[in-house]
This record gives C-alpha cells, sequence and structure tokens, in this order.
C-alpha cells in the first residue's frame, strides 16, 4: 500500500447557486402569501408578520407588550388554554416584535394544519388583553429588564443604539424601570387594531407544504376586513447622540463591554453587498482580522466580532467584545489598527481566496433546508427585494476587488464617525 | 424514519453515514469519548482547554480553520462533562477537505507552547464572560460540589478553578492527546450529501493509517446514595432571589429516564407546564421557572430553577414548588397533559432531525450510548411512558434525603 501524502485534496469551487423561488398568491383579502416548497419531513413553518414593530410605536414597550399579549387571552380562550393548546398540538410559536415589523412564526407537523391555523387566527385577530395578564407580564418583563441591567454586554448595547440613533427614536430609546408602569389594556387594543391589520400582512409559509394550505388559509384569513393601517411613526428624526465616547461605569464588573460602531446604508443601497464582504473580512468570520489578532494572537478575549445590519429606516454596523480591563485600551487600539490596515492596504489574494470561498459556502448554509429558506427570503423581502439581491452577492463575491474593499473601508469606516462605548471598568 | 449504515475500521473507529440528498451539504461529526469526568481533580478544565488547542494546528496543517474556510466549511466544537464533539458542515463536491483535516489533527497536533499560553487566556476569558460576569453565573460552580461528593461531575466543564488551567504545561497536553485522542476512542458520524461508499472509502483513505492506541483506563469513583438534605445559601448582589434544587436520578440508559424527562416536560415544558401555570401565572410566586434534566451519562441530576418575583418570601416560594410535586406524585390530572407533552416531544424530534448537524451530533451521541437506533425509536420509548410509571418515578425520584438546594439570595438594597 502506497504512504497516503497528507496534503489538502483539490478544492473546487461552489457550484452555481440556486435559490428556489417563492411562489406568490394572494387571499381573496388581498393578503399575500409566499409559498416556498423544500425539505424531506412533513413539517411546515408559517410566519404572518406585520407592520408593527417598534417603530410604531408612541410609548416605550407599546410593540413589544401588544406582541406578547396575543397568547395571554382571547375571545374564545383564556391564556392558559391558548398555551395548552399550542403544546397539544405539539407547535411551537414564537411571538416577536422586531424593529420594524412584529408577528409571530408557528412550526407544526402537517397532520395538525387545520387546529394551528385556527388557533393563529383566534391569537392573531381576536386578542382581549386582560388587565391582570398584563400587570403580571409587566413585573416579569421588569425582573428579566434588572437581571439583564446586570450584564455588561446588555447595557453597552443599549447604550449604542441610543448613540447612534438618538435617544428619542424607537430605534434607539432606553428603557427605564418607571416604563413599565406605563401601559394599560386601551393602549395595547388601540396599537393592534391600529397595526395587525390585513393591509400590513404577509405570510410566508415554507415545508413540504400541505396540498390544503391555500384552502385553509382563505377559510381562515381570507374574511378578515380590518381598516387600514395608519403608518405614522413616532415623528422623531433619526439623529446620532453628540458624544462619540460614552463610558458607564459598572463596579465590580469582572470584564469590560466594548461596542464600536455607526448608522450606515442598508441593503437598498448599492454598495451593501460589497460593505458586507468588508465587514467579513473585519470581523465577521472566525479566520476575521479582529478574531485573528485579538483573540488568536493576543488572548485579550473569548471573542470579537463584527456585523453590518439592515433596519427599515437606517442601517448600522457594530464591532463587539468582552475584554478583562487591563486590556482595555490595547483592544480599542487593535480595533482602529485593523479598521486603518483595510484603509490602508488593499487585501492580499490569499485572505480574499478564503473569504470568497467562506461566503460561498455560508451562501450554501442560507438557502439549505426550509426554515434557513425561509429566513433568507424575508430578509431580502423586507427591503423590496428577492433572490436577485442574493444573486448579486454571490456574484459580487467571486468578482470583488482588493481595491475595492479599500476603497469601501475609506468611504464607510471613517474613524472620527465612530461610536465608542464601554461598560464595566475603565 | 432515519436510515444510516455503520461501520467500525481495523483500528477501532467507529463511523456512522446518514445519507439525505436534499442538502447540498455534508455534515461531520466527531466524538472523542472524553469529557470533563476524565481530569484529575487537580487538574481540572484540561479536556476542555484541549478542544481549544485542537484549533492550534496539526502535523501537516498549521492553519486548521483556515483550510476549512478555504472550502465553504465551517465548524464548531464543544466540550460537556461526558465528551468532547467537534463538527463541520461543508459543501459536499468539497468534503475530502474534512478528511484531510480531521485524520491529520487526530494523527498528532502541533503542541506549540504560544497556542497554548494564548489559549490559557482565551479559556480564562471565557471563564469570566460566562460564569463570572454575569448574574448568577457561578451557580453551577456551587451546586455541582454540593450534589457530588466524589463523582467528577462535582466539578464543572470550564474548571473547578482558573488555576488549574493556568498551570496547564505542554506536557499534560501531550499526555491528554495520546492517552484520548485515537481512532479505537472516536466515533464519526457523516450526514447529508454523502453516499456510505464514499464516506467508508474515505474514511478508510485518510483514517485508516492512524494506529490505535492504548488509551487511559477509566476509572471513576462511584457516587454514594444521599442520605440527608443539603442546603447552600449565598448572598449576593443579584436583582431578585432565586431557587435551584437537585436531585438524583439514574444513568442516560436507565429505565427510567424517559419517563423522568416526560415528568420535567410536565412541570416545565413551555408556559402550559405545571409550574409555569400555578406558580408563575396564577400564584404569581416566580417571575421564570425551569424543570430539566441534566442528560449526563453517568447518575446525573434533575434541576428545578426559579427566580422569585419581588417580595415573595423564599419560604413560600419553595413551597410552592413542593406542592406543584406532589400533585404529580398524587398523579392529579396527569392524564389529560400526557398526551400533550408526547405530542411536543413528537415534534420536537421530528423538527431536530430535519437538520443535517443535528442528525450527525445525535448518531454519534446514540452510538456512544451503545445504541445508534435510539435515533429513531425515542419517540415511541417517550410514548410508552404511563401514568404509574410517571407517578412511581416522580415519588422514587423527588425526596428531601435525595436533593440539594441552593438559596441564591437577593441583598440588593431596595430603591
Amino acid at each position: 500500500m502506497s504512504i497516503l501524502v497528507r496534503k489538502q485534496p483539490p478544492v473546487y469551487p461552489v457550484e452555481k447557486l440556486i435559490i428556489p423561488e417563492a411562489r406568490l398568491f394572494r387571499l381573496s383579502s388581498g393578503v399575500p402569501v409566499y409559498m416556498i416548497e423544500a425539505g424531506t419531513e412533513e413539517i411546515m413553518r408559517l410566519e404572518f408578520t406585520f407592520r408593527a414593530g417598534q417603530v410604531n410605536e408612541n410609548l416605550p414597550l407599546l410593540a413589544s407588550t401588544t406582541n406578547m399579549m396575543l397568547t395571554e387571552g382571547s375571545v374564545n380562550y383564556t391564556s392558559e388554554e391558548l398555551n395548552r393548546l399550542i403544546d397539544l398540538y405539539g407547535a411551537f410559536l414564537n411571538l416577536s416584535a422586531e424593529k420594524d415589523r412584529a408577528g409571530i412564526v408557528v412550526f407544526f407537523l402537517n397532520k395538525h394544519i387545520e387546529k394551528v391555523l385556527k388557533l393563529c387566527h383566534e391569537i392573531m385577530f381576536c386578542p382581549v388583553f386582560p388587565e391582570d395578564e398584563l400587570n403580571s407580564l409587566m413585573k416579569k418583563r421588569l425582573h428579566w429588564f434588572l437581571v439583564n441591567r446586570e450584564k455588561v454586554p446588555n447595557i453597552a448595547t443599549d447604550q449604542f443604539f441610543e448613540s447612534v440613533f438618538g435617544k428619542h427614536h424607537p430605534y434607539g430609546h432606553q428603557l427605564d424601570e418607571h416604563v413599565f408602569e406605563g401601559l394599560n389594556p386601551s393602549l395595547l387594543k388601540e396599537f393592534h387594531s391600529k397595526f395587525y391589520t390585513t393591509d400590513s400582512l404577509a405570510i410566508i409559509v415554507s415545508g413540504k407544504i400541505h396540498e390544503k394550505t391555500t384552502e385553509l388559509l382563505n377559510n381562515f384569513f381570507g374574511e378578515i376586513t380590518s381598516g387600514k393601517s395608519h403608518f405614522e411613526t413616532s415623528g422623531n428624526s433619526l439623529e446620532g447622540e453628540t458624544g462619540k465616547k460614552v463610558h458607564i461605569s459598572k463596579p465590580g464588573a469582572v470584564q469590560t463591554a466594548v461596542r464600536i460602531g455607526s448608522s450606515t446604508i442598508n441593503k437598498r443601497h448599492p454598495d451593501y453587498i460589497g460593505l458586507k464582504i468588508l465587514d467579513t473580512v473585519l470581523g465577521g468570520y472566525f479566520g476575521s482580522r479582529l478574531m485573528k489578532n485579538i483573540r488568536e494572537e493576543k488572548g485579550y478575549t473569548y471573542g470579537i466580532n463584527s456585523c453590518v445590519s439592515s433596519l427599515e429606516l437606517s442601517g448600522y454596523k457594530l464591532i463587539s467584545t468582552e475584554v478583562n480591563r487591563k486590556n482595555l485600551t490595547k483592544t480599542i487600539d487593535e480595533i482602529y489598527k485593523e479598521i486603518m490596515l483595510l484603509q490602508k492596504y488593499p487585501i492580499d489574494k490569499e485572505e480574499i481566496i478564503v473569504v470568497q470561498n467562506y461566503m460561498s459556502g455560508e451562501m450554501v448554509r442560507m438557502f439549505d433546508g426550509p426554515f434557513a429558506l425561509a429566513e433568507s427570503f424575508r430578509s431580502a423581502w423586507d427591503f423590496g427585494l428577492d433572490n436577485t439581491y442574493f444573486y448579486r452577492l454571490a456574484e459580487k463575491i467571486k468578482t470583488i476587488d482588493p481595491d475595492e474593499i479599500t476603497e469601501l473601508a475609506r468611504s464607510y469606516y471613517n474613524i472620527d464617525d465612530l461610536y465608542e462605548i464601554t461598560v464595566g471598568l475603565k | 424514519m432515519i436510515n444510516y449504515n455503520r461501520f467500525c475500521l481495523d483500528n477501532g473507529l467507529r463511523i456512522l453515514v446518514h445519507e439525505d440528498r436534499s442538502s447540498p451539504l455534508v455534515a461531520m461529526n466527531i466524538l472523542y469519548d472524553v469529557g470533563s469526568k476524565d481530569e484529575d481533580p487537580d487538574k481540572t478544565g484540561l479536556a476542555h482547554l484541549f478542544e481549544h488547542l485542537m484549533f492550534g494546528g496539526s502535523l501537516n496543517i498549521p492553519e486548521y480553520d483556515k483550510s476549512l474556510q478555504m472550502v465553504g466549511g465551517e465548524n464548531n466544537a464543544f466540550t460537556n462533562n461526558d465528551f468532547t464533539n467537534y463538527y463541520l458542515t461543508i459543501p459536499s463536491h468539497n468534503i475530502e477537505t474534512g478528511f484531510w483535516l480531521e485524520s491529520d489533527r487526530m494523527l498528532e497536533l502541533e503542541f506549540s507552547r504560544k497556542n497554548l499560553d494564548i489559549q490559557k487566556n482565551v479559556v480564562i476569558e471565557e471563564f469570566n464572560q460566562r460564569y463570572l460576569n454575569q448574574p448568577y453565573g457561578d451557580t453551577i460552580l456551587k451546586l455541582r460540589p454540593l450534589a457530588y461528593e466524589v463523582h467528577p461531575y462535582r466539578w464543572p466543564t470550564i474548571g473547578m478553578d482558573i488555576s488549574h488551567i493556568e498551570n496547564t504545561d505542554l506536557d499534560q497536553i501531550r499526555t491528554f492527546f495520546f492517552s484520548h485522542y485515537a481512532p479505537n476512542n472516536a466515533i464519526i458520524a457523516f450526514s447529508g450529501n454523502i453516499t456510505p461508499d464514499l464516506a467508508l472509502s474515505l474514511s478508510r483513505k485518510w483514517f485508516g493509517p492512524i494506529e490505535k492506541r492504548s488509551l487511559k483506563p477509566r476509572e471513576i469513583p462511584v457516587e454514594p446514595e444521599q442520605k440527608a438534605e443539603r442546603i447552600l445559601t449565598v448572598e449576593k448582589e443579584v436583582p431578585a432571589t432565586a431557587i435551584y434544587k437537585v436531585w438524583h436520578i439514574g444513568s442516560r440508559i436507565s429505565p427510567d429516564f424517559y419517563t423522568l424527562d416526560l415528568i420535567t416536560d410536565l412541570l416545565a415544558g413551555g408556559e402550559s407546564g405545571r409550574f409555569y401555570t400555578e406558580l408563575v401565572r396564577e400564584k404569581k410566586l416566580f417571575s421564570e421557572i425551569n424543570a430539566y434534566l441534566t442528560s449526563d451519562i453517568d447518575p446525573g441530576l434533575i434541576f428545578v430553577q426559579g427566580k422569585l418575583m419581588k417580595g415573595i418570601d423564599i419560604q413560600q416560594a419553595e413551597e410552592g414548588i413542593t406542592r406543584v410535586i406532589r400533585g404529580v406524585q398524587n398523579g392529579n390530572g396527569i392524564k389529560d397533559e400526557m398526551e400533550k407533552v408526547k405530542n411536543k416531544f413528537e415534534s420536537s424530534t421530528v423538527f431536530a432531525n430535519t437538520s443535517i448537524l443535528n442528525k450527525a451530533i445525535n448518531l454519534s451521541f446514540f452510538e456512544l450510548l451503545g445504541n445508534p437506533e435510539l435515533i429513531n425509536s425515542e419517540v415511541e420509548e417517550y410514548r410508552k411512558v404511563n401514568q404509574e410509571m410517571v407517578i412511581e418515578a416522580t415519588r422514587k425520584n423527588f425526596v428531601a434525603s435525595n436533593c440539594s438546594t441552593l438559596y441564591y439570595k437577593s441583598i440588593r438594597e431596595e430603591k
């Protein structure tokens, strides 16, 4: 037998990305339904998403509380019954209220489809917001808030959004203990009737789609009529705070949390896909510049990463880490150093190939299976984009030029524009 | 139904393959049968530190991560009390790189001092981040030594003390590698776009030449039966008082494991669980409360943990827990709830198995338990549990003398 030579087997480029298209149909009420057929198991994922996010609220916590109260009592069931039924049908129901949108995502075995859809209708369109349940929810939320306020990463992230988007805008406002007493059932009812409407609803269906899905969706959601949504946003403009450096002291903290970043373009901007690639080089994967330098070469931290993210009205880029205070200054200096290196020198051939190949693999993972497909679909759909966005991204990953990355680093990472938040000991 | 093939190479390496053509990827999972229970009491945290070192370069490959990223792959790893687990997903046409990477680090690591020093720091920061820098983060550091007197489950995977990590030297690392990392101490499972034939031939090519090693025999002291209730109180500046209670149970393969699993689901399976319904929703004693099994391979624990609402007396809260458990012991209304938790278990299993990675991890774990077929039969085992079994297991396990309690009292000054 010949001796094995232990060198890397041939590396094949990722095959051409093929993303299953979502099929659109409309309920008789006009609600768009996007159907993505995928997977081998008899299961489905349904997402109901409304324009009912934080950006629509004029009081702190209103959007998230309205969303969380959907399963706390309806016209026909108490909160206890609703929760028992969800479990009895073996369904997983996630409530979510994000900055721009809110809704529910439900996962279930196809055999339970009819019962699950009926229940979803009850939850989304017949909530009664009982006062007792609201009071205990607010007490619990206050507890969770107090626990989270002990964690330096949470404090730092909250402060980052305030600094970047302004303390009066729903993207940026921070909570304090008093806001947990400011809500009552009629405020929630009003928010619900304004924003949980059919003209603000979209449905995303994925999985091995049950043959009766269209018929059942029409039965349960085809006839609903509701008033037009009033899409007023809070009226406050997005405006970053003036102080770029904020330190919040947290005596006794074992590590100091660091958040560095600023607002930026979102997915609608043509440069965004290039920025995604730049971000990956900087801190977006395990082999990134920040991770290599600050964790793998210096051992200052358990983890450091960066991200760029899109919002309806803006976008942001953010570098996050937690470090021992004795390495705090050195860490921050290294972060800026890495940004400047990207602005100064084009990245070399070998590194760009690693990033290209890593990101191409990541794109395969983004469309692997019914759940990933639905999430990726929504991440583009939210911005009025479709699969051409992903094809453009895939193409850019293959063809990006080192000078283009340098150029993007110069245009989008002006160090003087970056906010620097530290929480813990200095 | 998850179909799989099982092979064993001459050097003792076990291989399981589940082909799933619906995915463009292959998940590869490598489990080494070594965990923190295999450590010396004065050198704890070594198994987990070692997991970090596995990424620092091997005999022929200086940079593991870079080589994997080069083929569009992604990876991670975790260590627990029982085993150390490495996993990666790769676009299927590049899967051979996975074999190259994993066989090289099974063959031999680079053992660099610089890498050891850096990863010690990284692990110390991990210790700080997870266990010290957040409220209640040190709970596990206090509870394990309370519940276990002699079994190595008495220390957490991160280690008993930071000094153990600081004092690790290269010789210990080398010895650890050759006494635990070996084909005859590993299980590899593949799931996704790969045929059993290809998986076997590539395994033979890359792992076949690695010789069997003589392993350090496992000599783990048996935890004696707990005879009396144990209580520990700590006072800390945390926002709310918390209670943690643990009871000893049997091993992962003991016959009542599924019964106990079902009991924790009755108690705390989601918002319709008994704890939530009675103690959060109705009596408003807790802001959150949970129950679960540790799923350790050796005899493990049932955990019940809850955070109290403001102004609630700790004794009153604890009586609430006892009352709910007594309700199950008396069999009150259990029958109606059984169907619910069984349906939920079935769907969680089906959902977990939609991921090729989960399937690969589960196949390896069940092979470690000695029965890979559990990947298909667990739902049936769980469905078999009946009311009598629930009552019997609750009465047997939830007894005061078998219990350790940690009162985590808030000494925050009221505003």
